[in-house]
């Protein structure tokens, strides 16, 4: 489904808020949730001013839809994840449950940012149940549950089935999922141990707060020595403290990481619809070729190959030449049907492909952008949190000089 | 002090009978005690082992007596700023080059100790000798005895559990040899103890043994009585200034206590900090090695906390070496004269309760025997070069904790400038523009 609707016009997304709400579920049973505000304005061109057009509330389960659509509808796009549905890889401050504030709140701007690369991908942004998303509040469910989208879905099983028996998979696909399986397991790992440095340096910094109390006790028995004492105190007590901020702007740089552990994902999605895809046309293919040695078999009387009707023929007698021609025929059918059916499903593969592939190319793209600028921005975190640290020591040092 | 009757000791107090300038009055040093001025030539001369006529062991300028070459220095020494004119010394000990010695009984290390000196207790100008841990534990507890009412310096600790540290390690041996350079400048600087007998002995003497193997003490006549103190008697109370030294020695061996495992529990956080890091930075290099683009700006990140580790690692061992033994030093030397406190009030105690005794007999004429006098003596004498230590160390443990509080800032600005420099050079290289692959 796609709609032209926004695709001249400039638009601006936010998920600005997130709310408690409480209601009863599809069993009738009382349960919290949150939900979100998502707003939509455009910016008209002449001055840049915009106009707030949409505004509705929409809980996790829904963006969950509607990304479970896009998955099917555009197998060929690498599409963006959605934030973690439960908080995972947090250091021991950082609270795992859902309704916690702070989760919550990396949440909302998780998933702003899921609708921002929606709508800033060149072929999504045109679909209409996203464009729904954003402007149809009640009924929204209906609509997209409607498109039957569920039944379009590869089965699962059919996907694991054709990933280990296609014989003939496009060489960069098969590289592709090799890469992103790499990927998901050392940003895993990067995100696994940066929790612990997390933890560590969080009680490295803790410590020193004891200092404070320590210094403060210590100088009441000093003469000379008090002032200098207790005011190096205090500037450890800032010390320690600072840590809750430098951590919590780190915890920033973890989720773009999450972002591209979960965007492996989508490029495994891809690759395995490829493999879906290239089954289907080897299997077709393959029974093409199989009709087509049973219609010469039937014709020219030998039999190559053991069949059934090969077996009874030889029991209960030969057929009769109507029989067989009827046979022939029914199977010259279904051969031409065949044809037809490996023509289109070949062009299938071929458009997906190069299509897929554009999208791919476009991906990488924006992935070595994004974690360049994910790394710099981490690298400027550690420059402050380097900064702040000499600032506190040489603070604590013009104290002690003056004991 | 000539070969005569022993006279008035010298000590850095007050005497009963003269009146001493107190040598951290500042003022003139000239007055002598006892007369002579100078030591007489044939006590320089018959410093020589087994000499019983020999009487103080301290030697023969005693603090507040002139003598050529120490009278201003002796002031100057007595200053308690850190920037003694290095000219106005005339004392300069060192303890250098650790050496390990294998022998079939035992293996240990012994430490070279140079001495320069323009003293006339020397009778060389420098010297050069070797000696074990041992021989310092023999050196301070014979400074123990013969100065009692002296604070004296304390030394690194005496066992190591084996098996946790290990005794030869670069770290340990360097650690210890600085400790032992602390203790013996201590002893340099201070007015009395550093003309005692037994430190000169261990300074120069080519064989040690031999003369620990005299056994004679030379004691000091209070050394002698504060010896003979039996220790039976009960003290009533102590006096305000020496009560509010001991409350104040007990709050401040608590304070560092707690300051020691503060910094022991950082060390150990940091460690844990530094075992995560060490894992982190490899990661970034694995993901490198997937990547195309990317690869340069991510093993400059894990180049990057490399190099934070080390300097991490670095800041653990600093604080390990030379944070750590230090706090533990002072905890020591408060016990220490904690003692010297008790023993002082042991002192007191036999005054009083002579004096009572005294009192009770009921005498028309009451004259204060002359034990009784001793006791006062001994009592004055000892209150005093308490004080004037006390004092000493008081000036001298600002100065130590003032250098090692500012240390231990030092290095971790040093830390974090090193972490910064890393972090900052990489930026140009996570900004860089790479040819489209």
């Amino acid at each position: 489904m796609t709609e032209n609707n926004f695709s001249l016009k400039k638009i601006e997304i936010s998920v600005s808020e997130a709310e408690k709400r409480s209601g009863r579920n599809a069993v009738n049973m009382q349960e919290t949730y949150t939900a979100y505000l998502v707003e939509t304005r455009s910016v008209e061109h002449i001055d840049g001013q915009s106009v707030l057009t949409d505004s509705l509330w929409r809980r996790y389960s829904e963006f969950e839809l509607l990304r479970s659509y896009l998955l099917v509808y555009y197998p060929h796009v690498v599409v963006p994840p959605l934030p973690e549905k439960r908080a995972e890889f947090v250091w021991h401050k950082l609270s795992a449950d859902n309704m916690d504030p702070d989760f919550v709140e990396r949440r909302r701007i998780g998933l702003e940012n899921f609708l921002l690369r929606v709508a800033s991908h060149p072929i999504l942004c045109r679909d209409k149940i996203f464009y729904l998303f954003l402007t149809q509040e009640s009924n929204w469910k209906e609509t997209v549950n409607e498109t039957g989208f569920q039944l379009k879905a590869d089965s699962r099983l059919k996907a694991l089935n054709a990933t280990f028996r296609v014989k003939n998979p496009d060489k960069r696909f098969t590289e592709l999922k090799h890469y992103s399986d790499e990927l998901q397991s050392v940003i895993s790992h990067l995100l696994r141990v940066r929790a612990r440095v997390a933890d560590r340096l969080y009680g490295v910094y803790k410590v020193h707060g004891n200092y404070g109390r320590v210094f403060s006790e210590w100088s009441a028995i000093e003469k000379e020595m008090g002032d200098g004492l207790q005011s190096a105190g205090h500037h450890m007590d800032v010390y320690a403290s600072s840590i809750d901020d430098i951590l919590e702007d780190e915890e920033h740089y973890a989720d773009q990481l999450k972002e591209y552990l979960f965007y492996a994902e989508a490029l495994r999605a891809v690759c395995r619809k490829h493999e879906l895809m290239q089954y289907d046309l080897e299997m077709a293919a393959q029974d093409l070729a199989s009709k087509k040695q049973q219609c010469e078999e039937l014709a020219t009387g030998t039999v190559r190959t053991f069949s059934l009707k090969g077996m009874t023929t030889k029991l209960f007698g030969q057929e009769t030449p109507e029989q067989k021609e009827a046979r022939i025929k029914v199977l010259e059918e279904q051969i031409n049907e065949g044809e037809q059916q490996l023509k289109s499903k070949n062009l299938e593969g071929r458009e997906f492909v190069k299509n897929a592939w554009a999208d791919i190319e476009r991906f990488k793209e924006q992935k070595n952008r994004d974690l360049k600028e994910a790394l710099i921005s981490y690298a400027v975190m550690q420059i402050s949190m380097c900064k702040k640290g000499i600032q506190v020591w040489t603070n604590a040092k013009e104290c002690f000089s003056k004991m | 002090m000539s070969g005569g009757p022993p006279k008035a000791l010298p000590s850095t107090g007050p005497h009963s009978l003269r009146d001493m300038p107190h040598p951290l009055a500042g003022s003139s040093s000239e007055e002598a005690v006892g007369g002579d001025s100078t030591p007489s030539p044939d006590l320089l001369m018959t410093r020589s082992f087994g000499d019983k006529d020999l009487i103080l062991p301290n030697g023969g300028t005693p603090a507040g007596t002139s003598s050529p070459a120490s009278s201003s220095s002796l002031l100057n020494r007595l200053q308690l700023d850190d920037d003694i004119d290095g000219e106005t010394r005339d004392l300069f000990v060192t303890v250098d080059d650790p050496k390990k010695h294998v022998c079939t009984m035992e293996t240990y290390i012994t430490y070279r100790i140079t001495t320069k000196s323009t003293r006339v207790e020397f009778d060389l100008p420098e010297y050069s000798v070797r000696r074990r841990y041992q021989d310092f534990d023999w050196l301070r507890n014979k400074l123990e005895e013969s100065q009692p009412t002296h604070l004296i310096p304390p030394l690194p600790e005496k066992f190591v559990v084996k098996g946790v540290v290990d005794r030869f390690s670069e770290e340990f041996v360097e650690t210890r040899r600085k400790a032992l350079d602390k203790f013996l400048k201590r002893i340099t600087d201070h007015p009395v103890l550093s003309f005692n007998e037994h430190f000169n002995v261990f300074l120069t003497a080519k064989d040690l043994n031999a003369y620990k193997k005299q056994g004679m003490a030379l004691l000091t006549r209070v050394g002698e009585s504060v010896k003979h103190v039996t220790g039976g008697y009960k003290l009533r109370s102590r006096p305000l200034e020496f009560a509010a030294i001991g409350e104040y020695l007990d709050t401040f061996a608590l304070k560092l206590g707690t300051i020691d495992r503060i910094a022991q529990r950082i060390i150990k956080e940091e460690i844990e900090y530094l075992v995560e890091l060490r894992e982190y930075g490899p990661v970034y290099s694995t993901w490198s090695a997937l990547e195309g683009e990317l690869a340069e700006p991510l093993e400059g990140v894990s180049a990057c906390i490399g190099n934070c580790s080390t300097a991490l690692e670095e800041l653990t061992d600093d604080m390990t070496e030379d944070f750590l033994p230090v706090l533990r030093e002072y905890i020591l030397y408060s016990d220490s004269m904690k003692s010297v406190l008790k023993k002082r009030d042991q002192v007191q105690a036999e005054y009083e309760t002579k004096l009572e005794a005294v009192a009770l007999r009921k005498e028309d004429r009451p004259k204060v025997p002359a034990d009784v006098e001793k006791c006062q003596d001994r009592m004055e004498c000892f209150n005093a070069d308490l004080k004037a230590d006390m004092e000493r160390w008081q000036n001298n443990k600002r100065q130590d904790f003032r250098q090692l509080l500012m240390g231990m800032a030092d290095k971790n600005i040093q830390y974090y400038e090193k972490c910064l420099t890393a972090w900052e050079s990489i930026i140009p290289l996570l900004q860089e523009k790479q040819e489209a692959k």
